[in-house]
């Protein structure tokens, strides 16, 4: 008989050697995306690694290894692993239905039951009543932590329906997380966002430095702008130094606050769908851009990050561009922030006094001029016009996540360790003993089923059985 | 020396005693040998404890920072679940035999290490770190004692028929022996993935990512893939044996490198807690 193609795919996804090997191939491949760089850490550590081997480098660059956990060939063997581990739930779901419907009949049997369908008998000593077959066979499994319960004449030890549950909760709630997972990417968002204190940005992909997004994430329907309050350098709480942490407002589009509070480790700020997180922080330099008439062209901040490498001890984040209108040259002005040093190495702190060193370059890339001015103080800018420092202060990188699967995914999981816990704990067997008279003598028909978890083995049973009902190893018929 | 240190010290002599124990009572088949080895381990075990209880009382935390810590912590969770293990089927009890050298080793290297106490940073500050490590502790327990049972098991098998064949005697059957291996194994694995699905969630607490792909992260799934193998090839493809035995022998070392291993090899938001004592 030929099955269809359907089925053989099907028969081909279910089967245990597939599941195996893509287990073994998704282990393999973490431990080498571990060993060699990953791109999304560093960038410059790839490079580096590909410069110590050049024979592997090319090798590295094909198979995606530097993009390990997101290369086509390790989410394909994820999404084949998801199909694999939904016809597996499914046949786990088949066999614990017929798995139940044994342990109900199983608990229903009674000793007519047994006698006549059993799988071995075990001749007991001739001198021993059925009383005592009976309690010597419950004492004996009790050594062997199986505990049994007499009833209508049959030792029994049979579990509870729902103990054979376990493994299909687990492999179905697997199988959801793969997908919550994979869906969630493909509508998740996760950015960068720097704001000034005081500065509010609305929730949109221009106002992030850094942001990856699904394919399905759509911002239409995002209104909503984040603010940053307050930003203490080092906040205390319960005895323990948070860090750098902002105050984060969250509002809707119509500038209502939604939710705001001091975010820092173990401390996140959660709105609906929205993740917030404190990544890092720098400072803010405010500005203002005055145009040789003495308008004001543009008002906003320019940030700052702390920079090891420089003499100011930090680096423009952003940057401004104008044009002299008098020769039409264009040019682009930088801003830092000379830091406080003690003991010769910079203090990643808002300096005692702040000030602004104003560096404006010309379109060639030299340095035009530079100038410290402080708040309250303009810098006179080419062609006429000026930029005024206004105010120096922090401003905060916040990690900003909307993952509406996240919930979905804790859920998952929870599911998950449930279905695993009753897999992993319960017991799933059938042992059922009756006493059988016979012309020949008496004897202990026993029907032992042992599928999961059992405290002992069938041939453990059997033999301890016979030894203690006969005083000996004798052979039992089975 | 402070009395703390001092109490460790005797811990470790009497986990070393304990493996001496085992060893001469499976060697000459003396069943009291064995017995006085599980008490060796049981009094040792107290002194940790009482040494890991003043440690705490003094910093305020308990056993998670510092490779000191996180693998005295391991130690004690492997002796407490195999003495209660051994306590509960003292026919099990020759396997300490495998498990307690490993607990000599681990406190050892461990007493080498700085045993200077690394405070709680802002990032470690949570309820979830105790969960979190609780349950990484719980399950390299569970597989240091499939451990043992496994290298009981493959010991018995390849000394079937010879001299050594008598000394096992007592010992579970073969096949209650690998059904035990593999009950470990799953209560090992289900306390991995827990371990797993807490740290996802206070990750996603703490810093907002469920998952980052850092080196830990990586290597806990890659023991739990592992395991996971284990269990299929055990229950889907029917291996059984001495292969599977060897399985369960191979698996448990990268369990314990993936715990403190990685954090010293590694610059991972895990370093402070088993590597070098660095802030996140």
């Amino acid at each position: 008989m030929t099955s269809s193609p359907g089925r053989r795919i099907v028969r081909f996804l279910g089967s245990a050697a597939l599941a195996t090997w893509l287990l073994v191939f998704v282990g393999v491949w973490s431990i080498v995306g571990s060993l060699v760089p990953q791109s999304v850490a560093s960038e410059s550590a790839v490079k580096t690694w590909e410069t110590a081997h050049p024979f592997f480098a090319p090798i590295a660059r094909f198979l995606g290894l530097h993009q390990a956990f997101s290369a086509p060939i390790f989410l394909a063997c994820v999404v084949v692993l998801g199909d694999s581990t939904a016809i597996c739930a499914w046949q786990r779901t088949k066999l614990a239905f017929g798995r139940a419907r044994r342990l109900a009949e199983a608990a229903r049997a009674d000793r007519l039951h047994v006698v006549e369908h059993h799988d071995f008998e075990i001749a007991t000593d001739a001198s021993l009543g059925e009383d005592e077959v009976l309690s010597i066979a419950e004492k004996t499994l009790a050594t062997l932590n199986v505990k049994t319960r007499p009833r209508d004449g049959v030792l029994r030890a049979v579990s509870s329906a729902w103990s054979v549950w376990g493994s299909p909760i687990f492999h179905w709630a697997l199988f959801g997380l793969l997908v919550a997972l994979i869906v969630g990417n493909l509508g998740r968002s996760e950015g960068l966002m720097g704001v000034a204190v005081g500065q509010t940005k609305p929730d949109a992909p221009a106002s992030y430095g850094k942001i990856t997004t699904g394919p399905l994430r759509g911002w239409s329907s995002v209104n909503r702008s984040i603010r940053v309050d307050r930003f203490e350098p080092d906040y205390m709480s319960g005895g323990i130094d948070r860090g750098p942490t902002p105050t984060v407002t969250v509002l809707d589009g119509s500038g209502k606050v939604i939710k705001s509070q001091r975010v820092y480790p173990n401390a996140t700020l959660k709105s609906g769908t929205l993740t917030i997180y404190p990544s890092d922080y720098g400072l803010a330099t405010d500005v203002t851009l005055i145009s040789p008439s003495g308008g004001k062209v543009w008002q906003g901040p320019l940030l700052v990050d702390f920079a090891t490498e420089t003499t100011s001890g930090t680096r423009p984040v952003d940057y401004l561009d104008n044009t002299d209108a008098s020769t039409n040259q264009s040019y682009r002005i930088y801003v830092s922030v000379p830091l406080d040093r003690v003991n010769g190495a910079a203090v990643n702190q808002l300096p005692k006094n702040p000030t602004a060193q104003v560096d404006v370059v010309g379109s060639d890339g030299t340095l035009a001029y530079s100038k410290v001015v402080s708040p309250g103080e303009t810098v006179s800018l080419p062609g006429g016009g000026a930029l005024q420092l206004d105010n120096v202060n922090y401003y905060a990188r916040l990690s900003v996540v909307d993952d509406w699967s996240i919930p979905l995914l804790l859920v998952g999981l929870v599911v998950a360790m449930v279905g695993l816990t009753i897999a992993v704990v319960a017991r799933q067997q059938i042992i059922l003993l009756a006493v059988v008279d016979g012309p020949d003598g008496t004897s202990l028909a026993a029907t032992v089923r042992l599928w999961r978890n059992a405290a002992s083995s069938r041939g453990e049973i059997e033999s301890e059985l016979t030894r203690a009902l006969t005083g000996g190893e004798k052979e039992s018929t089975g | 020396m402070t009395l703390e240190i001092v109490l460790m010290w005797v811990a470790l002599t009497f986990y070393a005693a304990a493996t001496a124990l085992y060893a001469s009572g499976v060697t000459f088949s003396k069943d009291a040998v064995t017995k006085w080895a599980l008490y060796a381990s049981a009094v040792g075990l107290a002194f940790q404890v009482v040494s890991l209880g003043v440690r705490w009382a003094r910093l305020g935390h308990g056993p998670y920072l510092g490779f000191y810590e996180v693998t005295n912590a391991l130690v004690l969770c492997v002796v407490a679940f195999f003495v209660i293990v051994a306590l509960r089927n003292p026919r099990l009890n020759p396997a300490g035999i495998g498990v307690m050298p490993v607990a000599v080793l681990l406190l050892g290297g461990s007493m080498l290490s700085s045993k200077a106490g690394v405070e709680i940073t802002a990032k470690l500050a949570s309820y979830w770190l105790f969960i979190h490590v609780a349950f990484a502790n719980l399950a390299f327990a569970a597989f240091a004692v499939s451990f043992g049972c496994a290298i009981v098991y493959v010991v018995r098998e390849r000394s079937k028929g010879g001299k050594w064949a008598k000394r096992f005697e007592k010992l579970p059957a073969q096949d209650v022996l690998e059904n035990l291996t593999v009950r470990f194994v799953l209560l090992g694995f289900l306390f991995w993935a827990i371990m797993i699905a807490t740290g996802a969630i206070w990750a996603n607490e703490a810093w907002g990512h469920y998952w980052s792909w850092d080196p830990i992260e990586t290597w806990s799934l890659i023991v739990w893939l592992i395991y996971a193998v284990y269990l299929h090839v055990r229950f889907t493809l029917k291996w059984h044996g001495e292969r599977l035995a060897w399985f369960a022998i191979i698996a448990m070392p990268m369990a314990l490198f993936a715990l403190i291993g990685i954090p010293l090899a590694f610059n991972t938001p895990h370093a402070g807690i088993g590597g070098l004592g660095k802030d996140l």
